[in-house]
């Protein structure tokens, strides 16, 4: 190519990419939120001259400019691919990738918020559940397994024995060796309903609870489920599918919910297109829930504290149970909980979260 | 505003482009001085008045000297100059640091002021000076339409990082300059390579960087990562930046000069600073280290003008302990390659002298990098296995292996090596043509690759902003 024509073509594309994107960007219609980042973005801020003055309008602006740039997850992509890909970086933003399963770096350990995260059950246990059968189950993160191939990952052993040290009048129930890697979405931080049967058998047999033979449940599979890591991992992997077990027990089951005041079921397929697809299990985050089994007639309860990863795990373990209740110290105070509930009753107490939860109590209230 | 950030790239650059373009020639300058008032208020609202004026203070101070050249007293309003010049960098940047110091001398309780530091305070305050000084010399003629002035002293490209670029160097240009399909192209090339630079290199180095600051795992590996990426990321940044100020200089049609000469290849400090930031070093060299007597003169008056000379350096940097030391640290050094170490040196072979500059330098930016004296010591301690750290560990080889080729590819692009390349090739037969092809495609790729790290928000704030 000649040197003039070089220049022309230089010229013309270098103003036409600046300019086309530009005016692009004017022209697309905001977008709310990203699903595949699970997030809401950033509309153009309003003036005023208090906020031109004090630099709060341009640095808004700023994020404006980034949360809607046209083709974002496309050039999120690029970015990704070219780490991954070209500059042979292990991870990007701590997220990597092993044969289609996303996985996140979570590291390293953090010994005072484990310690934390004990006090805290035992302070719950002391104040509610003197007498009472109390587990502790720590439910590990993908990354347990799949670190094993040169990733970094947090000190696995050290969480579990600073937990059995400092719980005090409770079991520790051992969840490690009852899991595998094929238990997790791959796009998903989560574990997959479908594959941890085996889980919920092993916890209730650990709580001594009979579990009298096999519980036929039927699948109903929802697709594509793209989980939380798959907008954080920003380049092509396949989806996964979300499937929920589901029987006569669990379709009549009545669930209540205290914040709300109301009845839902355990599964809510129509949550599913919402931004985060693991709504689907119990409505998602919710600080106070009672699953009722009316095949059990016990009276024996279950109260769980949980993370997210209690509910899918719950309906698995209402079996065992009159009735199961799902507490979230994530989003109501521990203090508070008499005011809703009441401890008389004949019941296990289980303190099962994920080791991402146990390694940042802090959000436990 | 950044110039690696989508709101410059895709919003406020094609505007400028637009604008420039389809006016006549004479209100060019117009539409600069407007884009360059607008593009500092954006990041600087509150401070774009003390820009203004300081700019006016230097247009008025050039009619003064000039004016009183006819009477032969032309000392009093260049003197006035300095003393305005200069009263506002002090007061903006380094009262807190008198007042630290003095606190901590004569146990006394004399409360912060805590201003924020204006950006780009530094470059300008020099660019002006370094008009007044030279029409009082003779070397430059006094510019007498305030706008043209105010248009070279907040020219956007160069605006707040640099290179300071001297009035006599864009004198011409101001008043009378050609634009081409050729300098626009060239500007592109040399603006991508530099935001390249900076938003592929610097940024990850800092990445790097941040992931040491955060580790509970440091080893004395890690250490040394650490410093050498930090070395790298200042350079990549910086020069960087420069390189995106020259392109964007030649695209509207100003040939600034160039500020970085590949310096990580020298061969001793004093060549390091010949090729480091140069239009600083130049400006000390001509406006304070001459005026001095420079080496003219006894032993001990150069030991003295080479001491003031880079006390001055150092503390241009930052209001902080280190930067002075920073700035003395290489003075012992060129007065130590001057009395023996040059003599030394040329006696072994220049692997001595390669690994000699690698302490020398990595060593300057960990005293650089400090926050506190402090932290430096801790870091050179680090280094030197002075600490109960291990070697090294799991997690420095993991990032080892993870920044490694990016480790790789800046140490590369920190030499002539890629340049000497493309110029190898283009002496090639068809080799012209091919280039011509491949560089602007590459560039475009370059754009795009940059606009996705962009979007995803992986960047940082220039490191010479706040110099």
């Amino acid at each position: 190519m000649r040197e003039r024509v070089k220049n022309i073509f230089v010229t013309v594309i270098f103003s036409l990419l600046l300019i086309g994107f530009s005016v692009a960007n004017i022209m697309t219609p905001d977008l709310e939120f990203s699903k595949s980042e699970r997030r809401k973005l950033k509309n153009l801020p309003e003036f005023s001259f208090q906020s031109l003055f004090s630099g709060d309008l341009f640095e808004d602006f700023e994020k404006y400019t980034l949360d809607q740039f046209v083709m974002r997850d496309f050039f999120r992509g690029v970015k990704a691919w070219s780490k991954y890909n070209v500059f042979m970086q292990k991870d990007n933003n701590r997220i990597y990738i092993i044969d289609g399963n996303v996985n996140k770096m979570e590291y390293p350990l953090d010994e005072r918020s484990v310690i934390r995260a004990a006090e805290k059950f035992n302070e719950i246990r002391e104040k509610y559940f003197q007498g009472k059968n109390a587990y502790v189950a720590v439910i590990p993160d993908k990354n347990y397994f799949f670190a094993l191939g040169g990733y970094l990952s947090m000190d696995y052993e050290k969480m579990e024995q600073l937990l059995k040290k400092h719980i005090q009048g409770m079991d520790y129930i051992d969840l490690f060796y009852m899991m595998d890697q094929d238990m997790y979405y791959k796009t998903d931080i989560h574990w997959d309903q479908e594959r941890i049967i085996p889980v919920a058998k092993g916890l209730l047999e650990a709580m001594g609870r009979d579990h009298t033979g096999d519980i036929h449940y039927e699948k109903k599979t929802l697709y594509p489920f793209h989980g939380s890591y798959y907008g954080q991992a920003a380049v092509k992997v396949e989806p996964d599918s979300l499937v929920y077990l589901t029987n006569d027990l669990l379709e009549k089951a009545k669930v209540y919910d205290y914040e709300k005041q109301t009845y839902i079921s355990v599964y809510m397929p129509e949550l599913f297109e919402g931004m985060d697809s693991y709504d689907v299990f119990l409505s998602g985050a919710k600080p106070l829930l009672t699953i009722e089994n009316p095949e059990n007639t016990s009276g024996k309860e279950l109260i769980l504290f949980r993370d997210s990863f209690g509910s899918s795990i719950a309906p698995l373990l209402l079996s065992g149970y009159s009735k199961v209740t799902l507490v979230d110290i994530r989003y109501v105070s521990s203090t508070i909980l008499d005011r809703y509930l009441d401890f008389s009753q004949d019941q296990d107490v289980l303190f099962m979260y994920n080791t991402l939860a146990i390694n940042n109590s802090a959000m436990l209230k | 505003m950044l110039f690696s950030s989508i709101s410059f790239l895709y919003y406020f650059l094609p505007a400028v482009l637009i604008l420039y373009f389809i006016v006549p020639k004479n209100r060019k300058n117009t539409i600069l001085l407007i884009a360059s008032l607008f593009f500092y208020f954006y990041g600087e609202p509150k401070y774009v008045v003390l820009m203004i004026l300081s700019s006016v203070s230097g247009y008025l101070h050039g009619l003064w000297i000039e004016k009183a050249k006819v009477s032969g007293n032309s000392k009093l309003p260049l003197a006035s100059s300095i003393v305005i010049g200069f009263s506002g960098l002090l007061f903006f940047k380094y009262t807190d640091f008198f007042i630290q110091n003095t606190n901590w001398l004569f146990n006394t309780n004399i409360p912060l002021l805590r201003l924020a530091l204006p950006i780009g305070i530094s470059f300008y305050t020099f660019q002006i000076l370094s008009y007044t000084i030279d029409v009082y010399r003779g070397e430059a003629k006094v510019q007498k339409n305030l706008f043209d002035f105010m248009t070279y002293v907040t020219l956007f490209p160069q605006l707040i990082a640099g290179p300071i670029v001297r009035y006599t160097t864009v004198e011409a240009e101001l008043a009378e300059r050609s634009h081409s399909f050729k300098l626009f192209a060239e500007g592109v090339n040399r603006f991508v390579i530099g935001l390249s630079k900076k938003v592929i290199l610097a940024n990850t180095l800092g990445e790097l960087g941040k992931i040491f600051a955060d580790s509970g795992q440091k080893t004395v590996l890690f250490y040394w990562i650490m410093s050498i990426s930090f070395m790298l990321q200042v350079y990549f940044d910086f020069s960087g930046y420069s390189d995106m100020a020259i392109g964007l200089g030649k695209i509207f049609g100003f040939q600034f000069l160039e500020n970085f000469n590949y310096p990580f290849i020298a061969k001793s400090v004093s060549e390091f600073w010949r090729r480091w930031h140069m239009s600083l070093g130049t400006w000390f060299r001509d406006y304070v280290y001459i005026p001095m007597g420079g080496n003219r003169g006894s032993t001990w008056k150069w030991l003295r003008n080479v001491a003031v000379v880079w006390f001055l350096t150092g503390f241009w940097h930052g209001a902080q302990w280190n930067f002075i030391i920073w700035g003395l640290y290489f003075a012992c050094f060129l007065v130590l390659e001057k009395f023996w170490l040059n003599d030394f040196f040329k006696k072994l072979p220049s692997l001595f002298r390669r690994m000699y500059m690698f302490f020398v330098l990595t060593i300057s930016f960990v005293i650089f990098n400090a926050d506190r004296l402090g932290d430096g010591i801790q870091n050179l301690k680090g280094m030197f296995g002075l600490l109960k750290v291990p070697f090294t560990g799991p997690e420095t080889m993991y990032y080892l292996r993870s920044y490694g080729l990016m480790l790789i590819i800046a140490f590369i692009g920190a030499t002539p090596l890629a340049a000497k390349g493309v110029a190898w090739i283009k002496e090639r037969k068809h080799g012209k043509s091919v280039m011509n092809f491949v560089e602007p495609v590459f560039h475009g790729l370059m754009l795009l690759l940059i606009t996705g790290y962009l979007v995803d928000g992986s960047f940082n704030p220039f490191l010479y902003f706040r110099f």
